[in-house]
């Protein structure tokens, strides 16, 4: 082999190889580096190699953080980044609208996307290019844990659709993956009882992936004029990011209780507030990341939340 | 002294920051830097040390109205300088005009202004440069994923100072004193802020601009993911620091230290501690009693002293004897 065959000069080639890859999306605080390592772990303790790895980078708690898994019955030789996964799992649907993280690139003909959506819709669906999973994780992990953590849950589902991992492996998995990560005993019960509800909850399904040909991936020149924004002239032109997709609750002004006392406006991080000639609070909600400071300081209880629930393609 | 902000009414309603930042949601840091700009006004230049808050420019985005420069950790104060040196030289050339002078800020987390750009800080603080100096101090190293700092108080659990069975309260040391550290060099102008209590902070910064040379702040900076606690409860956790006496707000007029706000009453600072992950370990499995005390009673301690230089109302501790035997 020679080095041109490794680095070819246009692009970058994806070898094909009997290895299962899967590719998690979430935002941080979700537990996406968590589930891709428990999802790895039970794979090894269901007796195949498996390599997990997360993108480490300027992700923060509600940014679009991606991390991924690769399992297969002999040595692990591929590193790097997961272009063209058989399974990816969406554990926040409303990264799909977002045009940064694009979830479902890449996916592989067959191929499975695991949707933790609020939605309703059917929770399999069979089409000719891919296979749709929809599942309600938040729901039950709010209705468990109290708090919308869904690392071993989302590593459940993922399993069970591997069609090679079974619930026992999970369970020993995640028990060794939290203890690690230190959290008390309850929790980790609370875990189980969640990952047990949400591996039984995913429909079964064998997947059934068409090779592909190795194909390459079209490298952006940087003196093309797709990298070229003319915005990066403005100052202060972070409203363009829209991280109202952040969200898991939407804070809610209830006028009739508010007195325009400011707190909100004050103690607002992202300058998510804004007032309006009456000194009134109108939430900015493309941009407000759901923080919730508002709901709990504000002195006449005037601002209340729901569940962020969205429709996305 | 004569001040122009009483209430929360007179909040400067100027915005010099954008939403879209891509802070953690609930980011103490955040609030107290927007509130600081604000009161600051829009003529600002911000020399950003290595931190959380440099990624608040990730090109193409800046969420700044300011004008901003990146340096590494150990020298924003040096970066100042240069930038404080050059405005001044045109100025005086008549190359730029009076009126566009800006405001040199320094902005850094406690990791460089504890630990990696302290030497630099000294020199700039001893040169006598015109500068702020905002430091953000979430206690640790917050921005790679939560290692111990030379903010870290003792007790708390950090990445790099897990509770075990040989250190089973977690970081065994001692936080750095660096209000002190810097009021040895006899700066004009030195404040603890905290992002709770805002009349106080936008009080000391149009304090501070009375003054020429280093004006520097120190500002508590709760932080949801370093901490553990829900993002909704930054605000609430950095005024039952206020409230236990953990975090005093203080001012220093060129080293004559005066506390701007004093609790007749302080809380038990299990509260403060209580609703953290970062002191979980002193509460289960097993409650570390002696940890508990030794924190409550340095708190103690801090506030006896200050109530008899300062002559306050004595402040009534929490007496760690009689909580026992309740």
């Amino acid at each position: 082999m020679n080095l041109k065959s490794i680095y070819p000069p246009h692009g970058i080639r994806i070898y094909w190889g009997p290895m299962l890859r899967i590719r998690f999306h979430g935002r941080g605080g979700q537990g996406v580096k968590t589930s891709s390592r428990i999802l790895g772990r039970a794979a090894f303790l269901a007796g195949f190699l498996a390599q997990d790895s997360p993108i480490y980078g300027a992700e923060r708690r509600g940014a679009p953080v991606v991390a991924f898994t690769r399992i297969s019955d002999s040595v692990i030789l591929e590193r790097g980044f997961i272009f063209n996964p058989h399974i990816v799992v969406v554990m926040d649907e409303s990264l799909i609208g977002d045009w940064l993280a694009r979830p479902l690139e890449g996916l592989l003909r067959g191929g499975v996307a695991l949707i933790n959506t609020a939605q309703a819709g059917a929770p399999l669906e069979v089409s000719d290019s891919h296979v749709v999973v929809r599942l309600n994780i938040t729901d039950e992990a709010l209705k468990i844990i109290g708090r919308p953590v869904i690392s071993a849950p989302a590593a459940a589902s993922a399993a069970k659709i591997t069609g090679l991992i079974r619930k026992k492996q999970v369970l020993e998995a995640t028990v060794e993956e939290l203890t690690e990560l230190g959290l008390a005993e309850e929790t980790v019960e609370k875990n189980l009882r969640l990952v047990s509800e949400v591996y039984d909850m995913t429909p079964h399904h064998s997947i059934k992936i068409n090779e592909e040909p190795s194909r390459s991936l079209e490298v952006v020149d940087l003196r093309s004029d797709r990298v070229v924004f003319s915005d990066i002239l403005e100052v202060g032109n972070a409203y363009l990011r829209k991280t109202g997709n952040w969200r898991v609750f939407t804070p809610v002004v209830d006028y009739g209780r508010c007195t325009g006392c400011m707190v909100c406006y004050v103690y607002c991080p992202d300058s998510a507030v804004k007032l309006d000639p009456d000194k009134k609070p109108v939430i900015d909600y493309e941009n407000c990341k759901g923080c919730l400071i508002c709901v709990l300081e504000c002195p006449m209880r005037a601002i209340t939340f729901v569940r962020e629930a969205k429709a996305y393609a | 002294m004569e001040t122009r902000f009483k209430t929360l009414r007179e909040f400067p309603l100027d915005e010099y920051l954008s939403p879209g930042a891509t802070m953690c949601a609930g980011c103490g840091g955040m609030i107290v830097l927007r509130i600081f700009h604000k009161a600051l006004g829009g003529n600002v230049v911000i020399v950003n040390a290595a931190g959380c808050l440099t990624l608040l420019q990730v090109y193409p985005y800046t969420p700044l109205k300011s004008s901003w420069m990146y340096t590494a950790f150990a020298s924003a104060p040096a970066g100042a300088q240069g930038i404080r040196d050059a405005l001044d030289i045109l100025m005086e050339k008549g190359k730029l005009p009076q009126g566009e002078d800006l405001k040199v800020v320094v902005l850094t987390g406690d990791g460089a202004a504890y630990d990696i750009g302290l030497q630099s800080s000294s020199g700039a603080i001893e040169r006598g440069l015109d500068f702020y100096y905002l430091v953000y101090d979430n206690e640790a190293y917050g921005n790679t994923g939560f290692q111990r700092s030379g903010a870290t108080p003792f007790g708390s659990s950090t990445t790099t100072t897990p509770p075990t069975n040989l250190n089973p309260a977690g970081y065994s040391g001692m936080k750095k004193d660096l209000f002190e550290i810097w009021r040895s060099h006899n700066p004009p102008y030195l404040a603890t802020i905290a992002p709770s209590h805002v009349v106080d902070m936008l009080r000391k910064i149009e304090t501070a601009s009375g003054f020429r040379g280093p004006k520097l702040f120190i500002s508590l900076s709760p932080c949801p993911t370093g901490w553990g606690f829900d993002p909704s409860e930054t605000i609430k956790l950095s005024r039952l620091a206020v409230e236990c006496g953990v975090w005093p707000l203080k001012e220093a007029v060129y080293g004559k230290v005066r506390h701007t706000v004093v609790p007749k009453v302080l809380k038990p600072v299990e509260e403060y501690l209580r609703r953290q992950n970062r002191y979980a370990h002193l509460f289960t499995p097993t409650r570390q009693e002696e940890a508990i005390n030794f924190i409550q009673e340095k708190v103690n301690e801090y506030w006896l002293k200050v109530s008899a230089t300062e002559g306050h109302e004595v402040i009534k501790p929490i007496n760690l004897a009689e909580k026992q035997t309740e």
